[in-house]
């Protein structure tokens, strides 16, 4: 039986990581008017699958993974599948290597996340062009790909915040 | 760890089809990444192949999404405007200045088009033309801009309730900027004319010469189909020729830029990349307009039904 106190804690803590998926959601769907952004929108819902599967996998199934690609293909008029594609390929690579990464420095982690980014955007545009029959420029989305790697550490503090308060013991998480 | 055996027995004391219920999503919530990597290259196979009804999916996730992205959205466009704001004021000074002569100017090309209006009536009568049809406007916040570098398209919170249809012509203040082509009850999805899958009849307007203007997912826009030796000016204006009846005629689009052995390149006229209001061009008859409800402030001025 799960206790009164304890059911309460982790509606809340799933209510948490849905509220803190949808914004990122909605980060990667609403227009970002400032400075052209919206044409070289970081790719911030990867970098959440990428950091919630080190530090905590349990948070983000990958079915759940997979639905929240859907639903961004449906958005976005991308193939679809595309989005569900590449969050679940992500997903599982970065969780073969999470021993590796957990006992790592930030940097690591970073550089990880550098890797990953460059990868998912390089197999959007070969299947973009693979789907078109054409070669599209990469300007674009290499632009994208060091933003969101610029970006990074700014969206992992809220990330990790969102994870201390999902944590049992608080004081347990770095 | 789980004990099988007391898992097993509540199994088996349920009927049939609660089993089937329950075990449905735990076998989802099981799914291994290999499998949903395979049934997502399933659905992109299957999508490319036109067999899945892709755009009734998108036009139900339309509807359900725009009401929140209208909400979220709003706040981060009202931010914008008043960055946009600050920055204005820095420069008030210079575009004061710039707006006065502007307006001089425009004050002189307001009496010339007075004097032609008036001629082209004339003329018309003379001729017995059958006039265009009134445009009919409805004014729009953009909502979302998902498709990033590689899909040019936004969605817009007004649909088939606003009276807005597949083919609808989409503008920014005076210019083309893309077309409906999917839409919902309280949504729409607009394809952009700088997307790859875009493709607009257009006349080059001092030549009168007809050719497509193809999206390329860049900046420029190309144009395609054009007669050898056309004759093409840089800074000449692109208009919408009308062919094929989808696309009112004349309206502006872009001017070309760039003329070289890689092709002829039409600048928008609009920022695609910034696009905040657009307008969803109607050419259909509106009941408002029947009833008297809306006048017009003067034949062909556009009329602003509803602002989301």
């Amino acid at each position: 039986m799960i206790g009164n106190e304890s059911l309460l804690r982790t509606v809340g803590r799933w209510g948490l990581a849905l509220l803190a998926l949808l914004a990122l959601l909605a980060l990667s769907a609403i227009p970002l008017e400032i400075a052209h952004l919206g044409e070289i929108r970081p790719v911030f819902m990867l970098m959440a699958v990428y950091y919630w599967t080190i530090l905590r996998p349990s948070s983000l199934l990958p079915v759940a993974v997979f639905a929240i690609g859907l639903v961004l293909d449906l958005l976005s008029a991308y193939p679809l599948g595309m989005h569900a594609f590449i969050f679940v390929t992500t997903q599982w690579i970065t969780s073969g290597q999470r021993k590796f990464l957990l006992g790592q420095s930030f940097l690591v982690i970073w550089a990880g996340f550098a890797f990953i980014a460059l990868g998912a955007g390089a197999l959007q545009w070969a299947l973009f062009a693979l789907f078109n029959m054409t070669l599209l420029s990469a300007k674009t989305m290499l632009i994208s790909v060091a933003l969101s790697v610029f970006l990074f550490p700014a969206l992992v503090l809220p990330l990790s915040m969102v994870h201390k308060a999902l944590a049992d013991d608080p004081s347990s998480v770095p | 760890m789980f004990s099988h055996q007391p898992q097993k027995t509540v199994l088996e004391s349920m009927p049939l089809k609660t089993v089937t219920v329950r075990m449905v999503p735990a076998a989802l919530a099981r799914a291994t990444p290999a499998v949903l990597i395979l049934l997502a290259l399933t659905l992109m196979a299957l999508h490319h192949a036109n067999t899945l009804p892709v755009e009734r999916l998108r036009v139900a996730m339309m509807d359900a999404a725009a009401p929140a992205l209208t909400a979220v959205s709003a706040p981060l466009s009202s931010f914008v405007e008043q960055i946009d704001g600050v920055t204005t004021m820095r420069t008030l000074k210079a575009e004061n200045i710039r707006l006065k002569e502007e307006n001089i100017k425009l004050q002189q090309w307001y009496e010339s088009a007075l004097r032609l209006q008036a001629e082209n009536q004339s003329f018309r009568e003379l001729l017995n033309v059958k006039a265009d049809p009134d445009l009919n406007f409805v004014t729009a916040r953009v909502i979302s801009d998902a498709g990033g570098s590689f899909v040019k398209s936004v969605l817009l919170p007004v649909g088939s309730l606003d009276k807005v249809q597949k083919g609808n012509a989409v503008m920014s203040g005076h210019s083309l900027v893309g077309r409906v082509t999917e839409v919902g009850q309280r949504s729409s999805r607009v394809l952009l004319i700088t997307d790859l899958n875009s493709r607009i009849p257009v006349i080059i307007q001092n030549t009168r010469t007809k050719a497509i203007l193809a999206g390329k997912n860049q900046d420029l826009i190309k144009l395609e189909r054009l007669p050898p030796d056309s004759g093409m000016i840089i800074g000449t204006r692109v208009v919408t020729s009308g062919d094929g009846g989808q696309l009112p005629p004349d309206l502006p689009i872009g001017t070309i830029v760039s003329i070289g052995n890689d092709g002829v390149w039409v600048k928008p006229l609009s920022d695609i990349d910034r696009l905040t209001h657009v307008q969803v061009v109607n050419t259909d008859t509106d009941q408002a307009l029947m009833t008297g409800d809306i006048t017009l402030s003067s034949p062909g001025m556009p009329v602003y039904k509803s602002l989301k």
